[in-house]
């Protein structure tokens, strides 16, 4: 693997007319990524999906480069519940941005890769990330302005696009008192591609962001997806995963929280068939007093599939008066599904409330009794208790239009 | 209606009913009666086709093999079992619930479904004539709903479906003289000459409200007396223990 990578890099590189400093800043990522390669299970936070070995038994030759001419975008996929403003990444390029509803003083777009400050190499993937990005922007939203619309990042492949590694990137950066809606929504039609994102957010004092994930289109392709969140004070972060379509996803959030009265909110749904397998991990770090984290995953299991919550809640020692919670119910509805839950406590101060819990079942076979007592067929009934199981993550979301448009996907009706 | 011979139900290898005998004809309304542990709950769930059971003997039910048929199919042609621990079942509201059961027994029966605006005028005044709070029933499925509340909720989808035969299953324990009054009305508003009930019951004293025409005794998974509503009274004053 490793020659061609290097091809695929030097390739990139220079299809990108870039700066000096950041080629050399992507060649020690680069370096660092070849080092490690693909994580895989001996890897502490890995030790449930291992990517590496997932990557090599689905994708035959993995390229890294790739030099697909733009096509068309099917706009028939567009969201057409709500108006909003437009990313769209079309193979791994930005085909088309859209802010119309918004003033245009108020929202700051930059797209030049030269801007894009490197991450800190958090983990090999994240460094693939940083020497292989083709696409970045960083959207910028000024002080006390609150988006008019909610900004939906599409996330969109073609059928033509098969067995090619993406890196995109994209920075949020919320000035002082404002606010940004967010829904990062997929649309793979391509097969066997690994898609690697990565994502920043920075929330300044009192601003407000909410950010959906929506992968619900049933697809090939292997994804990771990174999430950094740094909060300041007395700001919010409310976060929604829908992670139901690709083959393999892994979610992983990593959420500062810097000064006091800031608060995150990290709610999900799994729900997989056949062989899927996705995972959520976070990491939430709190870094000042008077702080609050919330988390709630549901998980619904089926044939063979695979499903992971790894949640970590960290407390520094001067973080006093920290309220963190979080919960994971699984349904594995079949004997060959897995859900491995792993909750993770580390706390050094002392004056904390901080609690965690985890149940994986089947349905309850006296309340499928008592639906279908009453008529309906096992299969409604077993929908119906599934739903209804997943209601009470979905109803965390606090955008209405956003919250029905999930609802919609799952098939909740009311 | 129903004609049951030899019915013979095990659980977990232990025998439950021994061998039971009872004909329901149209129109009547029988009362069960017995001690704990007697298998009155076993009765009501083998005839509703709950799982789990290894059941044998004879069980005619509108002249079909009702032993053959799964638990909907009996809904369908109008069994229903009024629990007497309903499920509280999160995250389904119950106006929905109620919808989706109406409409699947009526689209099995052949008929035509009720749209959301011709159901919502049923419930309404299905739910009035029990007073029944309405608001209850944009609710979960019974959770939170206090024992009355979950009673009055299993006689309304009663009043809803508009079932053959009604199997209540100690509708009466946990109600207060008030919600058992209104319990026993909607009961009452639903006996006609094509309707049948069974009651299962440790007490007289819903007897008083909806009178039976037939009362048996269950003792150890055997009817061992029939008689009249005056039966009922007889157990009152002295017990089970005389019969066994």
């Amino acid at each position: 693997m490793n020659e061609q990578l290097k091809i695929d890099f030097d390739k990139t590189v220079e299809s990108l007319e870039l700066s000096n400093e950041n080629i050399e800043s992507r060649k020690k990522n680069f370096n660092q990524f070849v080092e490690n390669g693909f994580p895989n299970k001996r890897i502490e936070d890995w030790k449930f999906s291992d990517l590496n070995q997932i990557i090599s038994s689905n994708i035959d030759n993995l390229c890294f480069h790739s030099d697909l001419e733009l096509s068309k975008v099917d706009e028939t996929i567009f969201i057409n519940k709500f108006t909003h403003n437009k990313i769209i990444f079309l193979n791994g390029a930005i085909s088309n941005i859209d802010f119309s509803h918004e003033d245009e003083t108020k929202v700051l777009l930059i797209r030049d890769l030269d801007q894009n400050e490197n991450f800190k190499e958090v983990n090999p993937l994240v460094s693939l990330n940083n020497a292989l990005t083709t696409s970045y922007i960083k959207v910028t939203v000024k002080e006390n302005y609150s988006m008019n619309k909610p900004l939906i990042i599409y996330n969109i492949t073609t059928k033509d696009l098969k067995s090619t590694a993406l890196n995109l990137k994209t920075d949020i950066f919320l000035e002082k008192n404002s606010s940004l809606k967010i829904i990062n929504f997929f649309d793979d039609n391509s097969e066997n591609n690994f898609i690697n994102i990565v994502q920043n957010f920075d929330i300044a004092q009192d601003a407000i962001l909410k950010s959906y994930k929506i992968d619900h289109k049933k697809n090939s392709n292997i994804k990771y997806c990174y999430n950094n969140i740094n909060l300041k004070k007395n700001s919010i972060s409310e976060n929604f995963i829908y992670s139901t379509g690709s083959k393999f996803f892994k979610n992983e959030i990593n959420c500062n929280l810097n000064d006091e009265y800031s608060s995150a909110f990290i709610n999900g749904i799994i729900n997989l068939k056949n062989s899927q397998h996705h995972e959520i991990k976070t990491n939430i770090n709190h870094l000042a007093e008077n702080t609050k984290s919330y988390q709630l995953i549901k998980s619904v299991l089926n044939d063979n599939a695979k499903g992971i919550y790894q949640g970590k809640i960290y407390v520094a020692s001067k973080a006093q008066k920290t309220n963190g919670y979080q919960l994971s119910k699984a349904l594995l509805l079949n004997e060959n599904t897995e859900f491995d839950g792993k909750p993770e406590l580390e706390i050094y101060a002392d004056d904390v409330k901080c609690s965690h819990g985890a149940t994986s079942g089947n349905l309850d076979e006296d309340a499928i009794f008592y639906l279908m007592s009453r008529g309906l067929s096992n299969q409604q009934s077993k929908e119906l208790l599934i739903n209804g199981f997943l209601l009470d993550a979905v109803e965390k979301i606090t955008d209405l239009e956003i919250k029905d448009l999930i609802k919609n996907m799952i098939g909740i009706t009311e | 209606m129903l004609q049951i011979k030899d019915l013979k139900a095990k659980i977990d290898n232990k025998e439950i009913l021994k061998g039971l005998n009872l004909e329901i004809k149209p129109g009547e309304v029988h009362a069960i009666m017995g001690p704990n542990g007697s298998g009155k709950s076993t009765l009501s769930n083998v005839l509703s086709g709950k799982k789990g059971y290894t059941v044998s003997g004879d069980v005619k039910y509108l002249n079909k093999n009702l032993l053959d048929l799964e638990i909907e199919e009996r809904a369908h042609k109008g069994i229903f079992l009024a629990f007497q621990y309903p499920l509280e079942i999160p995250g389904v509201n119950t106006n929905i619930f109620l919808k989706t059961s109406l409409n699947a027994i009526k689209k099995a029966k052949g008929e035509k479904e009720l749209d959301a605006i011709e159901f919502l005028k049923l419930v309404k005044q299905k739910a009035s004539e029990l007073k029944f709070d309405e608001k209850i029933l944009s609710r979960q499925l019974n959770v939170g709903f206090s024992g009355g509340e979950k009673k009055k909720n299993e006689i309304l989808q009663m009043s809803i479906l508009n079932p053959k035969l009604s199997i209540l299953d100690e509708t009466d324990s946990g109600l207060d003289i008030d919600a058992l009054k209104i319990v026993s009305e909607g009961v009452n508003a639903l006996r006609s000459k094509e309707s049948s009930f069974l009651i299962i019951t440790h007490y007289q004293r819903l007897l008083e409200y909806i009178k039976p025409d037939f009362v048996h005794v269950l003792i150890n998974g055997k009817i061992v007396k029939s008689g009249g509503s005056d039966l009922a009274l007889e157990l009152e004053s002295k017990g089970y223990e005389s019969l066994s």
